[in-house]
């Protein structure tokens, strides 16, 4: 039923697929690269924050910031070391190449610390609620709503006000021609990932609260979350796929109380056969952008 | 025409099916049943990775579905290849129809492969029109779609729980004449009109489009025949492992069987072939060493992922230091020419 | 200050080049004609370090540039204004602006250029704060030679500014190179429009499939019989 209830579910889950989704088309949008080792950064933001729950007694506080500061890390050097020789190549390339890395990060857990997964200890606030107008509502939903509405607002603040920013999306509409005003390829490709490793950090606090535990394949589902939420809003455009995630978001809630028990468990399907049918009929996403429109003459 | 002048335009893939011949002939003479196992894997992922080879290296472009395929091939030749009893042992809930239905293993496979083929042929025309970037993207969704319908279509595939009770009918013999035929089928494939045509329009689209070539009715029969090759390989498959789930068929042995090909050289069938024998014994030397150092009990946790993480890197190091593979775009020939000098062809003057 | 010597580039398997040497001196507004296909485009891509002949050397103000990327060649002073404008359609105007002058870090350098910017294009002054993409085709043009102004440039490269425009434009854009080249700006100029062109141009080089076919002053080539062949009727409009 849709109730008050089902709009906070929707809207935190909103919040939370919107970030996913600005992660990864933040260099898709640069390189036309979707890169599949993004959900591999939200279990390094996981296994951060068990590691050092299990292992010291920091404050949850210091942990959530070095979760992401993990993701932020080893997002920058799979750039260094694994995408940057292969950007000369190919889109192929790079596609098999974040595959590959991909893999390196999954098995990497599995080597380093465990197949099984790993309980990790939440902080109190995440299993209490609050009432609002009646209705019981998760604290944890109100901080991803609360955390989505501040790194957005922080974000545009770098991508507007600040010149590495501006040269952000530039690279995104045209990025030979950035290179040719003398930006560097290497800062603005850097920044990217960095960003993505960030917002892959951020997720991984708020998705990681919900099963309160962590695997090595932990990183998928959230993946193809970023996906479809891009291509809903066009792959191409920030407010896009922030859009884009909200609409997943609304639409997968819907489906999950409007199908029938027979079908709900395609919704999946579902959304990525809408996947290709966008990608076949209006590849620029669903969201009409103000700036696409040319006037002539 | 004698014999040998015949057979001289086909020399690659008697080179390559002479040596599958000896890798076969070996296994069976050492009799190792380990070593048996691993050689008639390895001939169905070769028929595999040569579906994808068909498909990659001709259109050049990325094709995450593969597995999907054969995924569609395994569920469907098992359905008509086990018998009433068996089924319905695994899977009470199966449609009442699908428990009727009972074929030989042959046509089983061959159905398994159609309609995978079908599935295809369906759901792909429309895409092949799409540019390289979006294409490749659209094969990765293929595959989720895929997947997520294996998974959660119980009364057909027994959802996500192991479907068991596959009669065993996948020998070394059997799988070794699989990977022959698909050994020529492939070649064939690619020195065929289609082929040629279908390399011209991945080298330049305009061009190709030019001289009258449709590359989006080329791209979608390679597809087919790629889809068609993976279903039965995926078939093939089921019968040798005898019990699988949906799991067997996503990103994991996409990630296998992409390294086959793209470290042997996804340019050439050689390249396919070659692949897949380099990776599956590096695979198997490597999980040698992981089982070792698991009975050493060296690492408390457990060592897995060892295979992988190399594998990966190994695959990353091929697109850093040699893109074209390791056969970069040729093709094995038996003798192997010096230069080209040809007895009709004069000598270059010095200059 | 800038030298191409026997310059050969390749698109793929096609040869683009095939032996392109010029050079322009300081202050100077050079031309480089010819048709479609000719290979001018190719010679500018070669100078801003997009494109890396596979023979032949560049050389600006003495060091050698072939080779190099675009961002180290932007940052030497070439500035490179492509066919098509490629303004960032979703940067604000002003945003275009003050990407183009990345590579100065100089607030002052930046404040002239702007104001300067401003008088020779009052019409992006009026539309500062509107997307890129919004703007007309000639206020594309305008902004995106202003932004290539806003580098302060050592030397300006303009490919086919009046490509696509309407007459009146046409008309604006070639009155304003001539004047940045009266305030000194040394500028490379690629252009179908060979009568305008040699209008302001002090010299010009004829391509033709990647090679300088001819080249002279301005007059020495409106005399050749045979550009008026190789251009039947381009440009040639209102000179009858």
């Amino acid at each position: 039923m849709i109730n008050l209830e089902f709009i906070t579910n929707t809207l935190s889950l909103g919040s939370l697929y919107a970030m996913l989704a600005l992660g990864l088309v933040i260099v898709y949008g640069i390189l036309r690269l979707v890169n599949f080792a993004y959900g591999e950064l939200i279990m390094v933001g996981g296994y951060t924050m068990y590691l050092l729950t299990f292992y010291t007694p920091l404050p949850w506080l210091a942990v959530v910031v070095l979760a992401v500061l993990a993701a932020m890390v080893i997002s920058l050097l799979t750039e260094q070391v694994a995408f940057r020789p292969v950007r000369e190549k190919s889109l192929t390339a790079m596609l098999i190449t974040s595959f590959a890395v991909s893999t390196i990060l999954q098995n990497g857990a599995l080597l380093i610390i465990s197949p099984r997964a790993r309980a990790v200890t939440l902080p109190q606030i995440f299993q209490t609620s609050v009432m609002i107008a009646g209705t019981s509502v998760p604290w944890r939903n109100i901080l991803t709503i609360v955390t989505c509405i501040v790194t957005l607002v922080l974000l545009t603040l770098l991508l507007r006000r600040t010149v590495l920013g501006i040269a952000l999306r530039a690279a995104a509409d045209n990025f030979t021609m950035t290179r040719m005003l003398g930006v560097p390829a290497n800062t603005v490709i850097s920044t990217a990932f960095a960003i993505s490793g960030i917002m892959a950090g951020i997720v991984s606090i708020f998705w990681i609260a919900r099963s309160a535990s962590v695997t090595p394949t932990i990183g998928l589902p959230p993946l193809l979350v970023a996906f479809v939420a891009t291509v809903i809003g066009g792959m191409r455009s920030l407010t896009g796929a922030v859009v884009g995630g909200f609409v997943y978001a609304t639409i997968i809630s819907l489906l999950g109380v409007v199908l029938p028990p027979g079908l709900v468990e395609f919704r999946e399907a579902f959304m990525f056969a809408f996947v290709i049918i966008i990608l076949l009929f209006r590849p620029e996403g669903l969201i009409r952008s103000k700036t696409s429109v040319e006037r002539v003459g | 025409m004698n014999l040998a002048a015949r057979l001289k335009p086909l020399n690659t893939p008697l080179t390559l099916v002479a040596a599958v011949l000896v890798v076969a002939v070996l296994t069976q003479l050492l009799g190792v049943s380990l070593l048996t196992r691993i050689v008639t894997v390895m001939f169905v992922s070769l028929m595999v990775v040569l579906g994808l080879q068909l498909y990659m290296g001709n259109s050049g472009i990325l094709n995450f579905a593969h597995i999907g395929f054969m995924g569609i091939g395994a569920y469907t030749a098992v359905l008509f290849s086990m018998t009433s009893e068996a089924k319905v042992l695994t899977n009470a809930d199966l449609y009442p129809f699908l428990v009727q239905l009972h074929l030989p293993f042959l046509p089983s496979l061959l159905i398994g492969g159609l309609v995978a083929a079908l599935v295809a042929a369906v759901i792909s025309y429309p895409l092949m029109r799409l540019s390289d970037a979006a294409a490749v993207i659209t094969t990765f969704a293929l595959l989720v779609i895929i997947h997520v319908v294996l998974l959660h279509w119980d009364r057909v595939t027994n959802g996500p729980r192991t479907l068991f009770g596959v009669d065993n009918y996948t020998s070394l013999w059997t799988s070794l004449v699989f990977a022959v035929v698909t050994i020529f089928a492939v070649y064939l494939f690619k020195e065929s009109r289609i082929g040629l045509r279908l390399r011209a329009t991945r080298d330049d689209h305009y061009a190709a489009a030019s001289i009258g070539i449709n590359m989006v009715v080329m791209r979608w029969l390679a597809f087919i025949a790629s889809a068609f090759i993976a279903g039965v390989g995926g078939g093939l498959w089921a019968h040798f492992i005898t019990s699988f789930t949906p799991y067997s068929f996503y990103l994991a042995e996409t990630f296998v069987v992409l390294a086959m090909l793209v470290i042997g050289g996804p340019y050439s069938v050689s390249g396919a072939v070659v692949g897949t024998l380099v990776v599956t014994a590096a695979r198997e030397v490597l999980r040698g060493i992981e089982n070792q150092v698991n009975i050493l009990q060296l690492f408390p946790q457990g060592f897995f992922g060892f295979t992988e993480v190399v594998l990966a890197i190994v695959l990353i190091l091929i697109l850093v230091y040699r893109p074209t593979g390791i056969m970069g775009s040729r093709e094995l020939r038996w003798p192997r020419r010096r230069g080209h000098a040809e007895l009709a062809q004069p000598a270059e003057p010095e200059a | 200050m800038l030298e191409l010597n026997d310059v050969h580039a390749r698109y793929g398997a096609i040869t683009a080049l095939r032996g392109v040497s010029i050079r322009i001196s300081q202050g100077e507004l050079v031309a480089l004609l010819g048709v479609n296909g000719a290979g001018k485009s190719t010679t500018l891509g070669c100078i801003a370090g997009v494109l890396r002949p596979w023979q032949g050397g560049i050389a600006f103000e003495g060091g050698s540039i072939a080779g190099k990327s675009p961002e180290q060649i932007a940052r030497l002073g070439i500035s490179l204004v492509p066919e098509g404008r490629d303004i960032f359609p979703s940067l604000t105007v002003e945003e275009n602006l003050r990407l183009g002058a990345f590579t100065r870090s100089d607030r002052t350098e930046y404040r002239r250029n702007l104001d300067e910017v401003h008088d020779l294009f009052p019409v992006l002054k009026e539309r500062l704060q509107q997307p890129g993409g919004t703007l007309s085709g000639g206020e594309q043009q305008q902004l995106a030679i202003a932004r290539a102004l806003m580098s302060s440039p050592r030397l300006l490269m303009l490919d086919e500014p009046s490509l696509g425009l309407a007459p009146a434009l046409v008309d604006q854009i070639f009155e304003l190179i001539a004047r940045l080249h009266q305030h000194g700006v040394t500028i490379l100029l690629v252009e179908q429009n060979v009568d305008r062109t040699l209008d302001i141009v002090d010299r010009a080089y004829l391509m033709n499939t990647g090679l300088i076919e001819s080249q002279g002053t301005a007059e020495q080539l409106r005399s050749r019989a045979d550009i008026e062949s190789i251009y039947m009727g381009v440009g040639r409009q209102a000179k009858k």
